[in-house]
C-alpha cells in the first residue's frame, strides 16, 4: 500500500449533486433584485478546493509547487491565480489551491508527483466549502457591516486575502477585483451566510447572478 | 393654542414645513429643524415630569445632552416605545407621540407630589438606604412602588420593528464634536488625506457656531459652517457623521459611535432602512473636541420651570426661533453668559435685570449690554425663584462670594424666565472613560483632561480653551499634529477672521447663598435628575462621607440617565465648601461609558432573532425536513432529535426507531462528528502520543477508538480513527469537540512535538456521514454498493472503499448502537442523492431515520460513553471502567498518563462509572441526581455519586441509568438512593454498565 490513499471522490457529472447553498435555490432569484442594486452575489459552486501544506520557507517545496502548477508559492496574506486556478496563502505552511471542478484529482496527483517525497498534506476539502462572489459598489460597506478587519483598499488591495472573524463566525475574504470580493465560506455555515448577507445588503439592494 | 413662544422670524427651522406631535395626549404643532424640546417650549409646555424624589413639576432647563428633566418615553406604538429619550436631542417629526415618564398618574396633578411636599422632611439623603434597608426582605416589595413613582421609563412590550447594525472603521484621524474645534480641526487633517471621521451628536455641525453671535470673516458663523462641511464633503476619505454621539473611549483607541440614522425620519424608520448603527472605530489619533458644558448656578427653588441655562436660551431664540418666556433675568458670573441678554434684547423681549455677581464686570460684552440700557446689579445674584408651575418672580440680592452670604435683604423682580450660567465644565467625559484622572484649573473653574497614555489630542473648550479664535485655532493645530502623528503631510491653512473680544474671569460661584443656612433654605438643586439639594450634599459631608466617592453614592448625585452633567462640579465645589477644602483637594468622579443612554437595539446590532447566532446545517439537512425531523441544538449544530409519525410523542417515536434498529435497520446523520485528515511520515507516533491507547500495529484498513485525555489525565475527547494508509489516517471526534481537538493536535505539534512530521486538516464538513445500523444494514448496503461487504472480507473495526448508489465512497464498519453498522462518508455535495436512493432501497428493510434521542438510548445500553455527558473533565479511563483503553506500555509519555497516575487519580474510592437499575423498574432517575447510600441519614447527606444519562424502560423492557458512585466498581449489586425535591427516594441497584449484549456478538456477526 502506498504512504496516502489518494482516492477519486467525485463521481460522474450524472450524478445528483448539492452545493452549500443548494437549499437557497439561488436560480430562481436571478433577476428578481432591486435593479442597480448595491450587491451581487453568486456562488461559484463544485470547484475542486485542494487544502496544501508544507514547509514554505524549502525552495524545494517552492519550486516543486511552481513546477506542477505554473504558480509561485503566494506570500502571506496573498492569492495568487491564472486563468485556470488560484492559490492562497491560509498560514505559514498552508495553503489553499482552488482548480475547476473535476480537476482535484489529476491536480493533486501532479502535485504529489512533483513533491516526490517531501513531507506534505494535500486533502481534497471540494465538498466542505464553496466560494460567495460579491460585486458591485456597496460590497465594501456589507464587509464593513460584518468584520471587523479594515477592508479600506489601503488596507486591501486586490490581490489580498485574509481569515477573519465575520459576523458570529470566521471565514476567508478575498479581493479579486476592484469591487470584486470572494469569501469562502464552510458548508455547515452557507445558510447563516446568507441569511447574514441578505440582511446586510437589503439596505443597498441585492441581485443574484447565475 | 399654537406656538405662542415662537418669535415672529429667525432660526434654523423650516416655518413652511409644520408639524403635528402630541405631548401627554396633547396635539401641538412644532416645524422641521424643531427638537421636541423647542417645540414643545414654542407651545409653552412648562411641565415635562416630576421629579424623581419630590415629585415637583420640572420643566426644560438644557437644550443638549445634558438636559437632567426633559427625558421622555417616545413611540406611537407598542412595539416602537422608546425610554428615556432627551426632548432636547430628538428631532420633531410628524407624527411624533411624547409621554411624561415620571408623573403618575399625571405630571400636572401627581398623588406623589402630594407627598413630595409633606414627607419631603421625612426624606434625607440615603432614603432608600435609611428608611428600606430593613427588613431586607421587604426591598423587592418597595421597590416596585419606587420605581413606578419615580418613573424610569417603560421597555416596549412588543418586537421592535426596526432594525440596528454595527460598521467597524478603521481611520487615522477620529473627531469628537463638530463646533469651531472640531470642524477646524477635521479642515486639517482632512485636508492632509488622511482617513477622518468626524461624528457629532446634534442635527448638524456646527455646535455653538449655530447659535453663535460672532461672525467669521465678516460673514454669520453659520456660513462658515456650511462652508467647511461643503468641503469636507468634497473629501473621499472624509466620513461625516451627523446624529453620531461617540459613547466609548475604550483601550488602543477604540471608540464606539452611536448613530441614529432614522430617528428624525419617524416613528419608524423608512422601509429597507437602518434606524441605528453602532460604529466600532480603531483610531489611530483621536481629536477630542467635545466642548464645555454651562454649569447652572445653585439657588432656592432653581427647579420650577422657567429656571434655564443662559446658553440654552440664547440656542431657543437663535435656533429655533423659540423665545421661552416674555420677561429675563439672568443670574450670572461670567461675561459669556451676557449673550443671552443680548439675544433677548435684540429679539424685542424683556431683560428685567442681570444680576453679576462679580463686583465690577467691564468685559466687552458687558458693555455692550450697558449701552443697550439693560440693568445690571453687580455683587448680586438671584437667590431664589418663586412660582408652583411656573416661575413667576426671582428675589435679586447682594451676595458676598467670600463669606458666602447674602448682605442685602434684596428685591423681587417680576420675571417668567430666570437664565444662569455659572461658568463652564469642559466635557472631559471621553477622556476620563479609561481612567485618565482631570485636572482642576483654577483659571477658568473646570477641570480638564489630564495626562493620558492614548494617542489623543484635545482641542478647544475641552482644553480649556473658550474663546472662538482661540478655539479655532487650537482646532486646527489638533488636526494638523493628529495627521501628522498618523503619517500625513498637514497642508498650509487660514482660518477665518474672528472679532477679538475682551473678557474678563469668570467669579468662582457655585451654590449662591441664601439669608437662611443651606438646610433651611428653600431647596437648592444641584442634581434635578436625581433630586440631589446642596443641603443633602452638606448633611452627606457632616455625616462623615467625606470622599467625593462616598457623596456621591449615599447622595445619588450624578447616578442619573445624565450622568450628573449639570450637576457633578456644583456638587463637588458644595462639598469643598462644607469640607473646609478645596476642590482639587476633593477630587472628582470618573465617568464611565456610556456618554449617553444607547438603546438595546444599537448594542445587539443584528445579531437577534434569526441572526442571533449561526446554525449549522448537515448536507443532508433538507431530507431531515421532509421527512418530519425535530430538532435538536448540539453546539452550534441542528442534528435531527427524533422523526415523529403521525401524532407519535418523543417517548413513542424513540420507541420505535430503538426498535427499528434493533429488528432491522436505522439510518443516523452522523455528518457532525469532526472529522480530521492526518497525513505525514510521523502520524502514527502522533497519535500514540495523542491518544491514550497504542496505535503502533493498527494496520492499513482498520480503525480503532481512542481516548483522549487532557495532561492532568482526564478524558476530554474520544472517537475512532481510521488508518487509510501507512502515513494516512481519517481521526473522528466528538461532535462539540471537532474545533477544539484541532487546536489540540496543532498546539501539540507545534510546540512540544515540532520534530514530528505530521499535518492535520478538517474535513468535518467535506464529508457527510451516513450511519446504517441494524442486522438488515448488511443487506440494505448490499444492495446499494459493489463493496465486498462479506463478515470475512470486511469485518468489525475495518473500512473499504467503492461506490455507493453510484458514487465514491468509504465505509467504515463501526458501530455506536452494538449492532452490525456502516458508516459511509461521501463527499458532501453528493450525499444527498446516495441519501435518496438507500432511502428508496431500504423501504423493503422498513429502513428507519432516527435522530440523537434514539442514538443515545441505544449507545447507554451498551454502556458507550458519551463525553461531555456520562464525563465532565474529572474522570480518568480508569474512574469510566475503560482502563482496557490505555496504553500502559507505551514508551513515549503519553498526554495524560502523568496525571492520571498521580496518588489522587489511583484512589479506590473515587466516583466510577456503573449501570443503575431503579428497583422499581417503572422509575425513572432523573439526569443530575445525586445519590446516596444511607436515605435516612439527616441533611445535608453524604452524598456519594450522581446520575449522568437516565432512560425509561425501552427496549430493555425496565428503566436504567447510567451513574458515577464512589467505589461503584466494587459495590456491583448494592443499593444505591437517590432523594427526590419531592420527597419520595428511587432505590436503584448498581449494576455493570453494558445492558444489552455484553458480549459484543451483535456487531460482529
Amino acid at each position: 500500500m502506498s504512504a496516502i490513499n489518494v482516492y477519486q471522490q467525485r463521481p460522474g457529472n450524472d450524478a445528483h449533486a448539492e452545493s452549500p447553498l443548494h437549499h437557497a435555490d439561488l436560480p430562481s432569484l436571478v433577476g428578481k433584485g432591486r435593479k442597480n442594486a448595491g450587491v451581487t452575489l453568486r456562488e461559484k459552486a463544485f470547484l475542486g478546493h485542494l487544502t496544501l501544506r508544507g514547509d514554505g520557507r524549502d525552495p524545494a517545496f517552492a519550486g516543486a509547487v511552481f513546477k506542477a502548477l505554473g504558480l509561485e508559492l503566494p506570500v502571506a496574506l496573498t492569492v495568487v491565480a491564472n486563468d485556470e486556478m488560484s492559490l492562497q496563502w491560509l498560514g505559514p505552511d498552508e495553503w489553499l489551491l482552488i482548480v475547476p471542478g473535476g480537476q482535484e484529482l489529476s491536480v493533486e496527483q501532479k502535485l504529489r508527483e512533483a513533491l516526490g517525497d517531501l513531507h506534505i498534506q494535500i486533502v481534497n476539502v471540494s465538498g466542505g466549502q464553496t466560494l460567495l462572489q460579491l460585486t458591485g459598489p456597496n460590497v465594501r460597506e456589507v464587509l464593513m457591516k460584518s468584520t471587523s478587519y479594515d477592508v479600506h483598499p489601503n488596507n486591501f488591495p486586490v490581490g489580498k486575502a485574509v481569515g477573519t472573524v465575520f459576523a458570529k463566525s470566521q471565514l476567508v475574504i478575498r479581493r479579486t477585483g476592484e469591487d470584486t470580493w470572494e469569501l469562502l465560506i464552510r458548508r455547515s455555515f452557507s445558510d447563516y451566510w446568507w441569511l447574514w448577507l441578505q440582511d446586510a445588503s437589503a439596505e443597498f439592494g441585492l441581485s443574484i447572478e447565475a | 393654542m399654537s406656538q405662542v413662544y415662537r418669535l415672529s422670524n429667525g432660526g434654523r427651522i423650516d416655518r413652511s414645513s409644520v408639524l403635528n406631535f402630541t405631548f401627554n395626549g396633547q396635539s401641538y404643532q412644532g416645524y422641521a429643524g424643531d427638537t421636541l424640546a423647542a417645540a414643545l417650549l414654542a407651545n409653552g409646555v412648562d411641565i415635562v415630569g416630576r421629579s424623581f424624589k419630590y415629585s415637583r413639576p420640572r420643566g426644560i432647563i438644557a437644550a443638549g445632552c445634558e438636559e437632567p428633566n426633559a427625558i421622555l418615553q417616545i413611540g406611537a406604538s407598542e412595539a416602537t416605545q422608546v425610554p428615556n429619550v432627551r426632548a432636547t436631542q430628538q428631532a420633531l417629526y410628524a407624527g411624533l407621540v411624547a409621554t411624561s415618564t415620571n408623573g403618575w398618574p399625571s405630571v400636572n396633578t401627581d398623588v406623589m407630589g402630594i407627598l413630595g411636599k409633606v414627607g419631603g422632611k421625612l426624606m434625607p439623603p440615603g432614603f432608600y438606604y435609611k428608611t428600606f434597608m430593613y427588613p431586607q426582605s421587604f426591598w423587592m416589595t418597595y421597590e416596585k412602588y419606587i420605581r413606578k413613582a419615580a418613573g424610569l421609563g417603560r421597555a416596549p412590550l412588543e418586537n421592535d420593528p426596526d432594525s440596528y447594525d454595527y460598521m467597524s472603521h478603521h481611520c487615522d484621524v477620529l473627531i469628537v464634536g463638530a463646533g469651531p474645534a472640531g470642524l477646524a480641526a477635521a479642515l486639517a487633517a482632512g485636508r492632509s488625506g488622511a482617513r477622518v471621521i468626524l461624528a457629532d451628536e446634534q442635527e448638524e455641525f456646527g455646535g455653538s457656531l449655530l447659535d453663535s453671535r460672532e461672525s467669521l470673516d465678516g460673514k454669520p458663523a453659520a456660513d462658515w459652517v456650511a462652508a467647511v462641511v461643503a468641503e469636507l464633503k468634497g473629501m473621499p476619505e472624509v466620513l461625516l457623521l451627523p446624529r453620531a454621539t461617540v459613547n466609548g473611549y475604550h483601550d488602543h483607541n477604540f471608540l464606539t459611535i452611536h448613530e441614529r440614522l432614522a430617528d428624525h425620519l419617524g416613528d419608524r424608520a423608512p422601509i429597507g432602512q437602518v434606524r441605528q448603527r453602532m460604529h466600532r472605530v480603531r483610531a489611530k489619533r483621536v481629536v477630542l473636541a467635545t466642548g464645555t458644558h454651562e454649569r447652572p448656578l445653585v439657588y432656592g427653588n432653581n427647579d420650577v420651570p422657567g429656571n434655564m441655562l443662559a446658553g440654552a436660551v440664547s440656542t431657543y431664540v437663535r435656533r429655533y426661533g423659540v423665545a421661552p418666556g416674555r420677561k429675563l433675568v439672568l443670574s450670572t458670573n461670567n461675561d459669556h453668559a451676557y449673550r443671552v441678554a443680548l439675544d433677548w434684547h435684540d429679539a424685542g423681549l424683556k431683560v428685567v435685570a442681570v444680576a453679576d455677581a462679580r463686583h465690577n464686570p467691564r468685559g466687552s460684552l458687558v458693555e455692550e449690554a450697558r449701552a443697550k440700557g439693560i440693568r445690571i446689579l453687580t455683587s448680586s445674584a438671584v437667590i431664589e425663584s418663586r412660582g408652583s408651575k411656573h416661575v413667576t418672580a426671582a428675589r435679586v440680592a447682594a451676595i458676598d462670594v467670600q463669606a458666602h452670604a447674602v448682605t442685602s435683604p434684596g428685591e423681587w423682580l417680576d420675571c417668567d424666565l430666570v437664565a444662569t450660567s455659572g461658568g463652564y465644565s469642559p466635557v472631559v467625559h471621553l477622556a476620563s472613560h479609561l481612567g485618565g484622572k482631570p485636572i482642576w484649573r483654577d483659571d477658568i473653574l473646570g477641570f480638564v483632561p489630564g495626562e493620558a497614555p492614548q494617542k489623543r489630542v484635545c482641542v478647544g473648550g475641552i482644553n480649556g480653551v473658550f474663546g472662538l479664535a482661540d478655539a479655532l485655532a487650537d482646532g486646527f493645530e489638533g488636526g494638523v499634529r493628529a495627521a501628522s502623528e498618523a503619517g500625513f503631510k498637514a497642508v498650509e491653512g487660514l482660518l477665518p477672521k474672528v472679532l477679538a473680544r475682551q473678557e474678563e474671569a469668570t467669579l468662582g460661584l457655585f451654590q449662591v447663598p441664601h439669608d437662611r443656612n443651606t438646610a433651611r433654605a428653600p431647596k437648592q438643586f444641584v442634581d434635578q435628575q436625581n433630586d440631589v439639594t446642596a443641603a443633602a450634599i452638606e448633611l452627606a459631608t457632616r455625616e462623615g462621607f467625606e470622599s467625593v466617592e462616598h457623596v456621591k453614592r449615599y447622595t445619588a448625585l450624578g447616578f442619573g440617565t445624565d450622568q450628573g452633567k449639570l450637576g457633578n462640579i456644583n456638587g463637588l465645589a458644595i462639598a469643598a465648601r462644607s469640607m473646609g477644602i478645596t476642590i482639587p483637594e476633593m477630587g472628582t468622579t470618573m465617568f464611565r461609558p456610556n456618554y449617553t443612554p444607547v438603546t438595546f437595539g444599537a448594542v445587539a446590532g443584528r445579531h437577534c432573532g434569526h441572526l442571533f447566532e449561526p446554525v449549522r446545517f448537515t448536507a443532508l439537512h433538507a431530507w431531515h425536513v421532509k421527512n418530519g425531523a425535530q430538532f435538536e441544538d448540539v453546539g452550534q449544530w441542528k442534528r435531527p432529535w427524533y422523526f415523529p409519525k403521525g401524532a407519535e410523542d418523543i417517548h413513542a417515536a424513540v420507541a420505535r426507531e430503538c426498535q427499528a434498529v434493533r429488528d432491522s435497520v436505522g439510518l443516523l446523520d452522523a455528518s457532525t462528528l469532526g472529522k480530521i485528515d492526518i497525513q505525514g511520515p510521523d502520524a502514527r507516533e502522533f497519535l500514540n502520543r495523542i491518544y491514550t491507547n497504542a496505535w503502533t500495529k493498527l494496520d492499513v484498513g482498520k480503525a480503532r477508538y481512542g481516548l483522549m485525555c487532557k495532561e492532568d489525565g482526564m478524558v476530554f475527547d474520544d472517537g475512532v480513527t481510521a488508518c487509510l494508509a501507512d502515513n494516512h489516517f481519517l481521526m473522528t471526534t466528538t461532535t462539540g469537540g471537532a474545533a477544539r481537538v484541532l487546536q489540540w493536535l496543532e498546539i501539540y505539534q507545534q510546540t512540544e512535538w515540532p520534530d514530528l512530521k505530521v499535518y492535520f486538516t478538517s474535513v468535518t464538513d467535506h464529508w457527510a456521514t451516513l450511519t446504517l445500523s441494524g442486522p438488515n444494514s448488511r443487506k440494505l448496503l448490499g444492495e446499494v454498493t459493489d463493496i465486498d461487504l462479506d463478515k470475512d472480507a470486511f469485518p468489525f473495526m475495518s473500512w473499504k472503499e467503492g461506490l455507493v448508489g453510484g458514487v465514491p465512497a468509504r465505509v467504515f464498519r463501526i458501530s455506536f448502537t452494538g449492532e452490525l453498522s456502516y458508516e459511509v462518508n461521501i463527499q458532501a455535495n453528493y450525499a444527498m442523492g446516495v441519501l435518496e436512493k438507500i432511502a428508496e432501497v431500504g423501504k423493503q428493510y422498513n429502513l428507519t431515520p432516527y435522530g440523537t434521542e434514539t442514538m443515545h438510548v441505544l449507545r447507554a445500553e451498551k454502556g458507550f460513553i458519551i463525553v461531555g455527558q456520562d464525563t465532565d473533565g474529572s474522570m480518568t479511563p480508569d474512574d469510566l471502567n475503560m482502563g482496557w483503553c490505555v496504553g500502559r506500555t507505551k514508551p513515549f509519555s503519553w498526554i495524560g498518563w502523568r496525571g492520571m497516575n498521580r496518588e489522587d487519580c489511583v484512589r479506590d474510592n473515587r466516583k466510577q462509572l456503573v449501570g443503575l437499575k431503579p428497583v422499581d423498574p417503572s422509575k425513572w432517575l432523573p439526569e443530575g441526581a445525586q445519590l446516596v447510600f444511607d436515605p435516612k441519614q439527616p441533611i445535608p447527606m453524604d452524598m456519594v455519586g450522581h446520575v449522568t444519562s437516565s432512560y425509561a424502560a425501552n427496549s430493555l423492557g425496565y428503566s436504567f441509568a447510567l451513574a458515577v458512585v464512589k467505589g461503584g466498581l466494587k459495590r456491583m449489586g448494592e443499593r444505591v438512593f437517590s432523594p427526590q425535591a419531592d420527597g419520595s427516594v428511587i432505590e436503584a441497584e448498581i449494576c455493570a454498565s453494558v445492558f444489552f449484549d455484553p458480549k459484543g456478538d451483535r456487531q460482529n456477526i
